[in-house]
């Protein structure tokens, strides 16, 4: 067969009835599509990358808070103050709590209950649709929470919190302290000692599924650090019966309010530190600034007898007399700058140690007038007085001592039985360690010390060792502090009383007693100070009404501690009341 | 040369399918061990919780209430106490007990 032979390209069969262009532009066109593709994939990949990579992380990841524990606050055996327990805060949607079907009436009303709250203060709570979280009650015990999570009522919801215990309740109030909601100290130690005992939440990321399951960790963990535990000195035992007594003298003698202090005379740890009237840091609702003061620390008075064995120790320690130097306070009476002072009775002529034990205004002025303004201002000063203690402790007070450049010559007087400078509580106590301790003034904590501190020698071994004797018979009979005397261990201690300072003046009627001193005399393991507030039944002196305390305190805080007795034991003072000059 | 590149196919494709296990594994292990460490965290804050409640049961008012009233006790005064020490020595020395500090 010939045939004529066609080129396939030129074949008529194939040529295309449609215009070339047409194809191009489908060839083009899709051209034009892939490089939009890959324009979109280098910005998605490149350009836009760390959006993307974000927006996909904000659907699967996510930052989960790792909570961290408040420390706890245990006392000086390891038996907690304060401690965390997790609680429940329930909120809720207002919107979303069906209120007007009646299974819900019902559980609301099972809800209120729980919550120890009248229906109308829930129900108002719950009124307001338009917001869309409204914190019903915070810091719920935890099986109350789980209760409410039992009920399951729509709308309600609740988060895991943490709340502060305190066992020790209102005994240990004030050294303790408390915290707010927001779990930050407000008060005492948790106060001070809040950056401590704050711990610091960690955090870490994860990926979750669908249903809210954490499937993977992403990247380094960061793990919670918990809080550090504070251990004080705090004896609780200790706390708790000082407390009480301090109470039930407060009550007996309708005073307005009263401070203990304890502090072991070796190593100025504060064993107990009581105040009343008290609270309860976990119900503060009603409290009040009277309850809340720390007054062993934030209230200032004039110490008055108590500064006596102080100018004493100074005037032995410098020389200027003798424990049996004679001193003539005949007539019980002496006029300086235009006052008179005087003492309650004509104790005729008395040696130092008669000064002391009789607790002679006029006494103490004489020994003071063989000493120069700047002698007594250094031992001041060296003891702590006008300073601010060196406790940490939130609000403690510093007391006034004005420089002696200023001291008038009645004001040298009056200083040496105690007016003209103030102090708290608490600095009385510590100072009265410079004779507890051989004449080393020591610093006082609230920190169980695990070392021996070093301590300021003021005064000698031997002159601390005589103003003890002298605070043995200021205690002992014929003293004015015979009321404090424990069965089995010698005690020795200074009571004090003054007219309560109002305004300018001093006011009538209205009186603060006290009584500082330490146990057992010879080797003194503690040193107690109480100070009575305004007693107001019957008798206001130092040694009657705060003097009992100072001896029932000693004689159970030595039982405590284990302290031999290092007295025969047998009833042995008859305790009659010496009056004592204001 | 195919027999290789068969071999090599099977050995990708048991090795992908391996990896899907191990992943799958590491998933259900790590859900486990958060399981476990959420666990750790609730039992010791349970712990704590139960620990200051036991204070609570302890505390010397609690005590003290009991001993006088439940079982009829009284506090030690040291006048019916004896005391001894290490080496058979009186406690009360002659000088303390003349009260001379």
């Amino acid at each position: 067969m010939s045939s004529r032979s066609v080129n396939y390209t030129s074949s008529p069969l194939l040529a295309s009835k449609t215009p070339v262009w047409r194809s191009k532009f489908i060839v083009a066109a899709v051209a034009l599509g892939f490089v939009g593709l890959a324009a979109r994939a280098a910005y998605v990949q490149v350009v836009g990358n760390e959006f993307f990579q974000r927006q996909g992380e904000v659907r699967f990841a996510r930052t989960l808070e790792l909570p961290a524990n408040r420390g706890r606050i245990l006392d000086r055996n390891g038996l907690i103050l304060a401690s965390s327990v997790p609680a429940a805060s329930i909120w809720a949607i207002p919107e979303d709590v069906e209120n007007d079907k009646p299974e819900v009436k019902a559980k609301l009303k099972e809800l209120a209950r729980l919550l120890e709250m009248p229906l109308p203060a829930l129900n108002a709570k719950l009124a307001d649709e338009d917001k869309t979280f409204v914190w019903i009650k915070r810091q719920l015990d935890w099986d109350v929470g789980q209760k409410i999570a039992a009920l399951n009522i729509k709308g309600i919801y609740q988060r895991k919190e943490y709340k502060r215990q305190y066992p020790e309740g209102e005994a240990a109030a004030h050294v303790v302290g408390f915290t707010d909601v927001e779990d930050h100290g407000q008060e005492g130690m948790e106060l001070a000692f809040d950056k401590d005992l704050a711990g610091k939440p960690g955090s870490r990321r994860v990926i979750k599924d669908r249903l809210g399951r954490v499937v993977e960790g992403v990247g380094a963990e960061v793990p919670p650090v918990d809080g550090k535990d504070m251990q004080l000195s705090i004896d609780s035992k200790v706390q708790f019966f000082a407390y009480q007594k301090l109470r039930d003298t407060v009550a007996a003698h309708k005073a307005k309010a009263g401070s203990v202090v304890v502090l072991d005379a070796h190593t100025g740890e504060v064993l107990a530190l009581a105040n009343y009237p008290s609270y309860d840091p976990g119900n503060r609702r009603n409290l009040t600034g009277e309850q809340l003061r720390n007054r062993a620390l934030t209230d200032v008075f004039e110490p008055g007898s108590t500064m006596k064995p102080i100018t004493i120790g100074m005037a032995l320690e410098l020389g200027r007399v003798r424990h049996d130097t004679v001193i003539d306070t005949t007539p019980g009476r002496f006029a300086i700058g235009g006052f008179n002072i005087s003492d309650t009775h004509n104790y005729g002529v008395l040696t130092v140690d008669g000064v002391i034990q009789k607790s002679s205004n006029v006494g103490a002025l004489k020994v003071a007038q063989r000493m120069s303004p700047q002698e007594m201002w250094n031992v001041h000063t060296a003891l702590g007085y006008g300073q601010k203690p060196q406790i940490a402790f939130p609000g403690a007070a510093s007391g006034r001592l004005r420089p002696w450049k200023n001291w008038k010559p009645v004001e040298q007087a009056t200083m040496s039985y105690g007016y003209g400078l103030s102090a708290s509580l608490f600095q009385m106590a510590r100072s009265y360690t410079v004779f507890s301790n051989d004449g080393m003034v020591i610093p006082a904590t609230m920190l169980k010390a695990s070392g021996s501190p070093v301590g300021t020698p003021v005064f000698s071994p031997k002159t601390a060792s005589q103003v003890r004797h002298m605070l043995w018979l200021a205690a002992g009979p014929g003293g004015t502090g015979q009321k404090a005397q424990t069965v089995g261990y010698s005690i020795g201690g200074k009571s004090g009383t003054a007219r309560k300072q109002v305004g300018k003046s001093y006011a009538a009627g209205k009186y603060r007693a006290w009584f500082t001193g330490m146990a057992p005399i010879d080797k003194p393991r503690i040193i107690v100070a109480v100070m009575i507030d305004e007693p107001s039944a019957g008798s206001y002196y130092g040694g009657t009404v705060a003097g009992p305390v100072f001896g029932e305190v000693v004689q159970q805080t030595l039982r405590m501690m284990g302290v031999a007795p290092d007295m025969a034991v047998k009833p042995q003072i008859v305790a009659n009341a010496v009056e004592e000059p204001l | 040369m195919t027999r290789i590149s068969a071999m090599l196919l099977v050995a990708v494709m048991a090795s992908a399918l391996y990896l899907v296990h191990t992943q799958y594994e590491s998933r259900r292990l790590f859900t486990e061990l958060d399981r476990a460490v959420a666990q750790a965290r609730q039992l010791d804050t349970e712990h704590q919780r139960l620990q200051v409640e036991k204070r609570a049961q302890a505390t010397p008012l609690r005590v003290e209430r009991l001993a006088r009233d439940r079982l009829h006790m009284r506090s030690a005064t040291p006048a019916i106490t004896q005391y001894v020490t290490d080496d058979g020595s009186p406690v009360v020395s002659a000088a303390a007990a003349g009260g001379r500090p």
